[in-house]
């Protein structure tokens, strides 16, 4: 199942999130060197996360992620400890990957 | 097996619902193409933020001088300023944008992440201040082994 790993820690009032997304992040070139077709390239176009409804991260990305990249990330003001952070990544082809975790 | 189709059904339903919600804050891809296909750095910038004339202070990047694997290079950068978004650049690669972060109400804009790069090169971090400077930090590293496979 393709997913996202989320680890949230809250200290100091601040929570600190670590994402790791599983995914080839095939680059144009890659897909060209690989399949014979750049149309083959996929990537993650798009990453949130929430907090009980709320928005606290908004990126959108290319290519040039690593393959499986990792997200670091902080916020302030919301979330408690057992709160649940969810996150949610889009890729080029369309295809979303969802990810929970526990502010701990 | 019905069931089964039936969970994976519900659950796409969930999944299209939950989108537009949580998700479409801005859309960088959407909204400002250009941004992502442009090859070089200054098109990049002037695509997104319509202008290349860059401070360059408040925005602190940290990424290693010599970058061993080019198919994982950690770049760290963090603002203290009152910033609306931040982008990262590189130029090593066919086109320039990484990614764009918007902030919101609960940023704490200090952000890690791993990109890659094809060969040597320079990063560029450009926070759009609230004030409307374009806050930027610049950092040239070494590439051992690329990163995008050719």
């Amino acid at each position: 199942m393709a997913g996202i790993k989320v680890k949230a820690k809250l200290k100091g009032g601040v929570v600190k999130v670590k994402a790791m997304v599983k995914h080839e992040m095939m680059t144009y070139n890659m897909a060209e060197k690989k399949t014979g077709s750049r149309d083959n390239a996929n990537f993650i176009t798009h990453l949130s996360a929430t907090v009980n409804g709320e928005t606290v991260l908004d990126m959108s990305t290319s290519q040039f992620l690593s393959k499986n990249p990792i997200f670091k990330f902080q916020f302030k003001g919301i979330g408690k400890k057992g709160d649940k952070i969810e996150m949610l990544a889009v890729d080029l082809k369309g295809k979303t990957y969802k990810g929970k975790g526990k502010i701990k | 097996m019905e069931r089964r189709k039936f969970l994976s059904m519900t659950l796409g339903a969930l999944a299209l619902a939950v989108v537009p919600a949580s998700v479409r804050a801005e859309d960088y891809r959407k909204s400002k193409p250009a941004v992502w296909t442009a090859h070089t750095v200054d098109d990049a910038i002037k695509a997104m933020y319509g202008s290349t004339a860059l401070t360059m202070e408040g925005v602190k990047l940290k990424a290693p001088d010599v970058a061993s694997n080019g198919g994982a290079i950690p770049v760290d950068f963090s603002t203290d300023k009152d910033v609306k978004t931040i982008a990262v650049f590189q130029d090593a690669n066919p086109e320039a944008a990484v990614l764009v972060v918007e902030t919101n109400k609960y940023s704490v804009n200090n952000y890690s992440i791993k990109i890659k790069m094809a060969k040597s090169g320079t990063i560029t971090i450009v926070a759009e201040g609230k004030d409307g400077k374009l806050y930027a930090a610049k950092k040239t590293l070494d590439v051992a082994l690329g990163g995008c496979e050719g």
